[in-house]
């Protein structure tokens, strides 16, 4: 019985040894070890065995039975994981194939510009407001010291909807509704569409304002110069010099126009800045007193300052984009390109 | 404003460049538009004494001439009958004329000809911007002109004129007088006060011999003076003042008008002379017209007046309306012996809306509406009279009417240096402010640190003490001023309003998926009401002064801006797009309105070239699952979608707008005929109403999910989505989720018939759920569905 079960041992390892695939060592774990395998056949000799002998044999019985199983538990390790070798060599695939990605959408040009404005104003302590569009003459004009038949209002040729009804012709429009509502500290932005009967390569009749407005104790023009300039470095880049040049708007005193350093040369002058090396971005000013005292803010108490830009003259300084009309047409190769 | 600088330099003297003037002047607040040349209209174009004229040996029409310009003789080959000893103008080889003709030498039948003579055209001007010279003539100069001169030059067009940009506030610097104050502060120089130097005649009388004046409309004519001229005489200006005059564009006519339109520009004050032959009665009445007189202006025009409009009478009649243009009758003629002149304030509001209403412009209306101060009219009218003194044009009579209001002549401004300071944030030496005041014409006395300027009336925009930081800062630079960030001022917590937040937001979403935005003009043709099929009686908001019928009305819908941008899109060869719009709609409560119109936020989808219907709904759906809500979508009839693809999107109970395939007429409408296009529109306002931004833990089930499929078979015309919704409000126990997963209609399935399969998820937070349970659930389902819907089981 020993030789018996030793030469069944040698025959199980050396198929075991032989065996390539996981099929054929399911095979022989069945023949050898199954419920009807050699070994149980074998074992129903042990009732013939004395006594004695018994329990030696039981062991040896035991030892065998190890030694297949671990064995075979061991050639099964080598083959599943040269199965699984094959299986990835075989699922090979060309990584160079495009992927299912198909891009993102885009903000509008006119949006990513203002959002990156109205961001770094964020960043200083300015909240974000917005206001009707269809305003009435009174906060449009004349809360902002233009009455009727100033000459001012030949600056701007506005739309008219009704007696006392425009299209706004400026963000400012909200300066007033603010300062009529709110009391000092006032620090805030206001986005929005604006319209002026203009029509040609770099004016559009509806186009897009960003409205700032500070009022508090000691307030400066040095303060708006210091905002200005965080704006350009941000919008444009980290050398852009601000410079400002006096001008005339009715609501601010003292008012001026507001240049940065051109973006394309850095100053050192080319075809978009007329070889001047400076660009022209928005007009701003300390608050006019008669402004503050209009809408009910005491100007002995309170200074302030206002600045209003055009967010497309800026994304078209930015982007270098040479035709307003490009703007409004959406064509989707244009949009496609502010995409990243 | 033109202003040449030689006239300029009457007043101050400019010893710098053209170039550094103009930055000077930009840098105190007076932007040059631009800078003319007069000289260089064309190039090389210069004048040549012609010294030899022979005919062409191969042309009976053509003379070969031999011209001497200064530095070396050339050969012109013309058909002007030319002499010999002429002096002509003469274009060179490359020169470039103003029609943009480019001059090259060449042969001319076989013969050498370097240049060609050239007349008024050639160079760019027309008859009558330059004396003796004719019209379709060469130009012709005086013997003795400086061959080789440029020819230009040689017609006195040698001046620079500088186009400035006056701000709205100084009115007073639409005049040389003004603006060369401005120059001379920012050249640091001194300027001179306008020559003023006359005598009357004893011979000539009075004024009142001439005119008497009244003014019946004061608010409308603050001011009227007037003078007199005996024994006019009539004769060409002076060539200095005809080039002035020519130089700012206005024509030279004859010594008195030319004195008006000079003290126009130079004073500011606008002037006009009446031949005195025709003030009936010896009289100027200022009043408000009556309604329905007629005036016929020098122009020739007959105007019909109302009665908020001033007008110069005579005793009977209108002889000119006030400030914008004299009547035909009353004008200078050759025969003219005695002349009133009236130099005159009028309101500009009052000439602005009667220029306006007439349509009838002029030099002195333009400048009225700019706004004129009381101190011109008297300088204006001195200046005018030391012109007829010296020109010896006439008599001028004693005494000078001044029919005025009260008002007053200077008012205070008291301030202190930390006052300037405190606005600006720079230090102000007190000294500079007074230097800076004193050369810009305003006085200042002192008591202690307060300093009080004295404003006189030819500033009238200066009101208080910013006005005075500005001047001083405009001449002192703004390069003084150190920025700083709100250096006194607290500190303050910025941003966004949840609305503006939340569009932003709305955005972002779209964008992650693969939609552009897009952003189109908030007015539109009326037209769009038509084209869309919506309700006639939509209130519009009709703009009353449109650049044109399609851009109108503002709109009440994105859907129709939307669709013209796809249709752009399709006509300019792109394949696809999915594009949407954040924009405002324009809702009046009434028309016409009495209170401002509702303006309400909306979102528009359009996309065409890829992707169907339900592409469309993933992109609200994915939108809806952002913002945590959940919408319901039910079908929905909507004028300009397809029929049988169009529906309705609601979220909490409530319909905010529709989405759906284009009607095909439609689409033609917008001329896309062969793309299937979706367009889909929301009240993003509504949608916010319904945004849940709360996100809340809750427990999910530790036990295994159990999953079963349904199919069954129900009659066509039956909606998935309220089978769904019949069966989530059906109380089956422990079903997670209920979706359909595929539609099927076929022969198999039987005509008008469709088949739709189901997947159900089961769990339970407490336990793993036996089979009995879900058997139990399923039934019910089965059930509900055959009850609901006629549903049978698919075999």
């Amino acid at each position: 019985m020993k030789e018996k079960l030793e030469a069944m041992k040698n025959e199980a390892l050396e198929a075991i040894s032989k065996a390539n695939d996981s099929s054929s060592l399911n095979d022989i774990r069945v023949r050898y070890l199954g419920k009807s395998g050699e070994m149980t056949l074998l074992m129903r000799g042990l009732g013939n065995v004395s006594k004695e002998e018994r329990p030696i044999l039981g062991k040896m019985f035991n030892d065998v039975r190890g030694e297949i199983e671990s064995a075979l538990e061991s050639k099964t390790s080598i083959i599943v994981e040269q199965e699984k070798q094959a299986r990835l060599l075989a699922e090979d695939i060309d990584v160079t194939l495009p992927s299912t990605f198909e891009g993102f959408g885009t903000l509008h040009p006119l949006s990513k510009t203002k959002k990156e404005i109205v961001d770094t104003f964020l960043e200083m302590g300015f909240t974000v407001d917005e206001g009707p569009e269809i305003e009435t003459d009174m906060f449009n004009f004349q809360l902002l010291n233009v009455p009727k038949d100033h000459p001012a209002r030949e600056m701007q040729d506005t739309f008219y909807v009704g007696d006392e009804m425009v299209l706004r012709t400026q963000t400012s429009s909200m300066q007033a509704r603010i300062m009529t509502t709110q009391k000092p500290p006032i620090r805030v932005i206001i986005p929005g569409k604006v319209y002026r009967s203009d029509d040609d390569v770099s004016h559009s009749p509806i186009f897009h304002q960003i409205e700032g407005l500070a009022v508090d104790k000691h307030i400066t023009m040095g303060d708006l110069q210091g905002c200005l300039e965080a704006f350009a470095e941000k919008v444009f880049s980290k050398d852009t010099k601000v410079r400002l040049r006096p001008s005339y708007f009715p609501f601010t005193e003292p008012s001026v126009e507001v240049d940065v350093t051109c973006s394309v040369c850095h100053g050192k002058g080319c075809s978009v800045c007329k070889h001047t090396g400076w660009v022209e971005i928005l007009g701003a000013g300390v608050v006019n007193p008669v402004v503050l005292d209009m809408c009910g803010i005491d100007s002995k108490e309170y200074s302030g300052f206002a600045f209003g830009l055009g967010v497309e003259r800026i994304a078209m300084i930015k982007y270098g984009i040479p035709n307003i009309k490009l703007l409004y047409e959406n064509d989707v190769r244009f949009l496609k390109q502010f995409d990243k | 404003m033109l202003a040449p600088i030689s006239w300029l330099k009457e007043y101050v003297d400019i010893d710098c460049s053209v170039d550094q003037l103009v930055k000077k002047l930009v840098g105190i607040g007076f932007e040059v538009e631009e800078v003319i040349y007069q000289d260089k209209k064309v190039n090389n174009v210069v004048v040549g004494k012609i010294v030899k004229v022979e005919q062409h040996p191969n042309a009976d029409r053509l003379r070969v001439t031999q011209i001497d310009i200064g530095t070396k003789t050339i050969q012109v080959i013309t058909n002007v009958p030319v002499v010999g000893g002429e002096v002509v103008a003469v274009s060179l080889d490359g020169a470039v004329l103003a029609n943009g003709q480019v001059i090259k030498s060449g042969e001319l039948r076989g013969v050498l000809s370097e240049g060609m003579l050239c007349g008024l055209e050639e160079v760019g001007l027309s008859e009558g911007e330059v004396d003796n010279q004719k019209k379709g003539d060469i130009l012709r100069f005086p013997e003795g002109t400086t061959l080789g001169m440029n020819a230009l030059q040689a017609l006195g067009q040698d001046d620079v004129i500088l186009d400035v940009a006056i701000t709205a506030n100084r009115p007073d610097c639409n005049s040389i007088y003004k603006l060369a104050r401005e120059v001379a502060v920012c050249l640091n120089k001194e300027c001179k006060n306008p020559h003023i130097n006359y005598e009357v005649s004893k011979d000539a009388g009075d004024v009142s011999s001439l005119v008497s004046v009244e003014v019946k409309a004061p608010d409308l004519c603050p001011r009227y003076m007037a003078a007199g001229v005996k024994n006019v005489k009539i004769f060409e200006s002076d060539p200095v003042i005809k080039h002035r005059l020519r130089a700012v564009g206005i024509r030279p006519i004859n010594n008195i008008v030319d004195i008006t339109n000079y003290v126009l520009t130079e004073i500011g004050q606008p002037m006009h002379s009446f031949d005195e032959r025709e003030l009936g009665g010896k009289k100027i009445v200022v009043r408000k017209a009556n309604q329905g007189e007629h005036i016929i202006s020098l122009d020739g025009k007959d105007n019909v007046l109302t009665e908020n409009m001033l007008v110069i009478c005579d005793a009977n009649k209108p002889v000119a309306v006030a400030g914008i243009m004299g009547g035909e009758e009353s004008g200078i003629k050759d025969d003219t012996s005695s002349v009133v002149f009236e130099s005159a304030k009028f309101a500009r509001d009052s000439v602005r809306r009667t220029s306006r209403a007439l349509n009838l412009r002029s030099d002195s209306s333009a400048r009225f509406e700019k706004g004129i101060d009381f101190a011109s009219q008297e300088l204006g009218l001195k200046r005018a009279l030391t012109m007829i003194y010296e020109s010896k044009s006439g008599d001028i009579t004693s005494g000078i009417i001044d029919v005025k209001v009260d008002y007053k002549t200077v008012k205070d401004i008291s301030f202190t240096t930390k006052d300037i300071k405190n606005i600006l944030g720079c230090n102000v030496p007190k000294n500079t402010l007074l230097n800076i005041l004193s050369k810009l014409g305003i006085e200042t006395s002192e008591n202690g640190n307060v300093i009080t300027a004295h404003i006189k009336e030819d500033r009238e925009d200066i009101y208080g003490v910013n006005d005075i930081a500005e001047e001083f800062i405009r001449v002192y630079g703004y390069k003084h001023v150190k920025p700083t960030l709100f250096a006194y001022a607290p500190l303050t917590k910025g941003g966004k309003l949840p609305k503006i937040e939340n569009v932003d937001h709305v955005k972002d979403i779209l964008v992650s998926m693969g939609l552009s935005e897009a952003i189109s003009y908030s007015f539109t043709s009326p037209k769009y009401v038509e084209k869309l099929g919506l309700d006639p009686d939509t209130k519009l908001i009709k703009i009353i002064n449109p650049l044109g019928e399609d851009l109108s009305v503002m709109r009440t819908v994105l859907a129709h801006n939307m669709l013209e941008m796809l249709a752009f899109n399709i006509s300019h060869f792109n394949k696809k797009a999915k594009l949407f719009e954040i924009a405002k709609v324009y809702l009046p409560n009434e028309l016409p309105m009495k209170d401002l119109p509702k303006e309400e936020e909306k979102l528009v989808i359009g996309m065409y070239g890829e992707g169907d219907f339900y592409d469309l709904k993933g992109y609200l759906d994915g939108l809806c699952y952002a913002l945590g809500v959940e919408p319901t979508y039910a079908k929905k009839q909507v004028s300009y979608l397809h029929i049988g693809r169009s529906a309705s999107i609601s979220v909490c109970g409530k319909e905010i707008g529709v989405l759906g395939e284009v009607h095909p007429d439609v689409a033609d409408k917008y001329g896309v005929d062969e793309q299937r296009l979706y367009i889909a529109e929301i009240s993003l306002e509504e949608l916010f109403k319904c945004t849940e931004s709360t996100i809340k833990f809750k427990a999910f089930s530790k036990f295994p999910p159990i999953d079963r499929d349904l199919a069954v078979v129900v009659d066509k015309k039956v909606v998935a989505g309220d089978m769904i919704a019949a069966i989530k409000s059906g109380k089956i126990a422990n079903l997670a989720t209920a979706n359909i997963f595929d539609v099927y209609e076929g022969d198999k399935i039987g005509k008008d018939k469709k088949s739709i399969a189901l997947s159900f998820t089961f769990t339970s937070n407490e336990r793993t759920l036996k089979d009995e349970e879900i058997q139990e659930a399923m039934d019910k389902i089965l059930s509900l569905l055959s009850r609901k819907f006629k549903a049978k089981i698919r075999g």
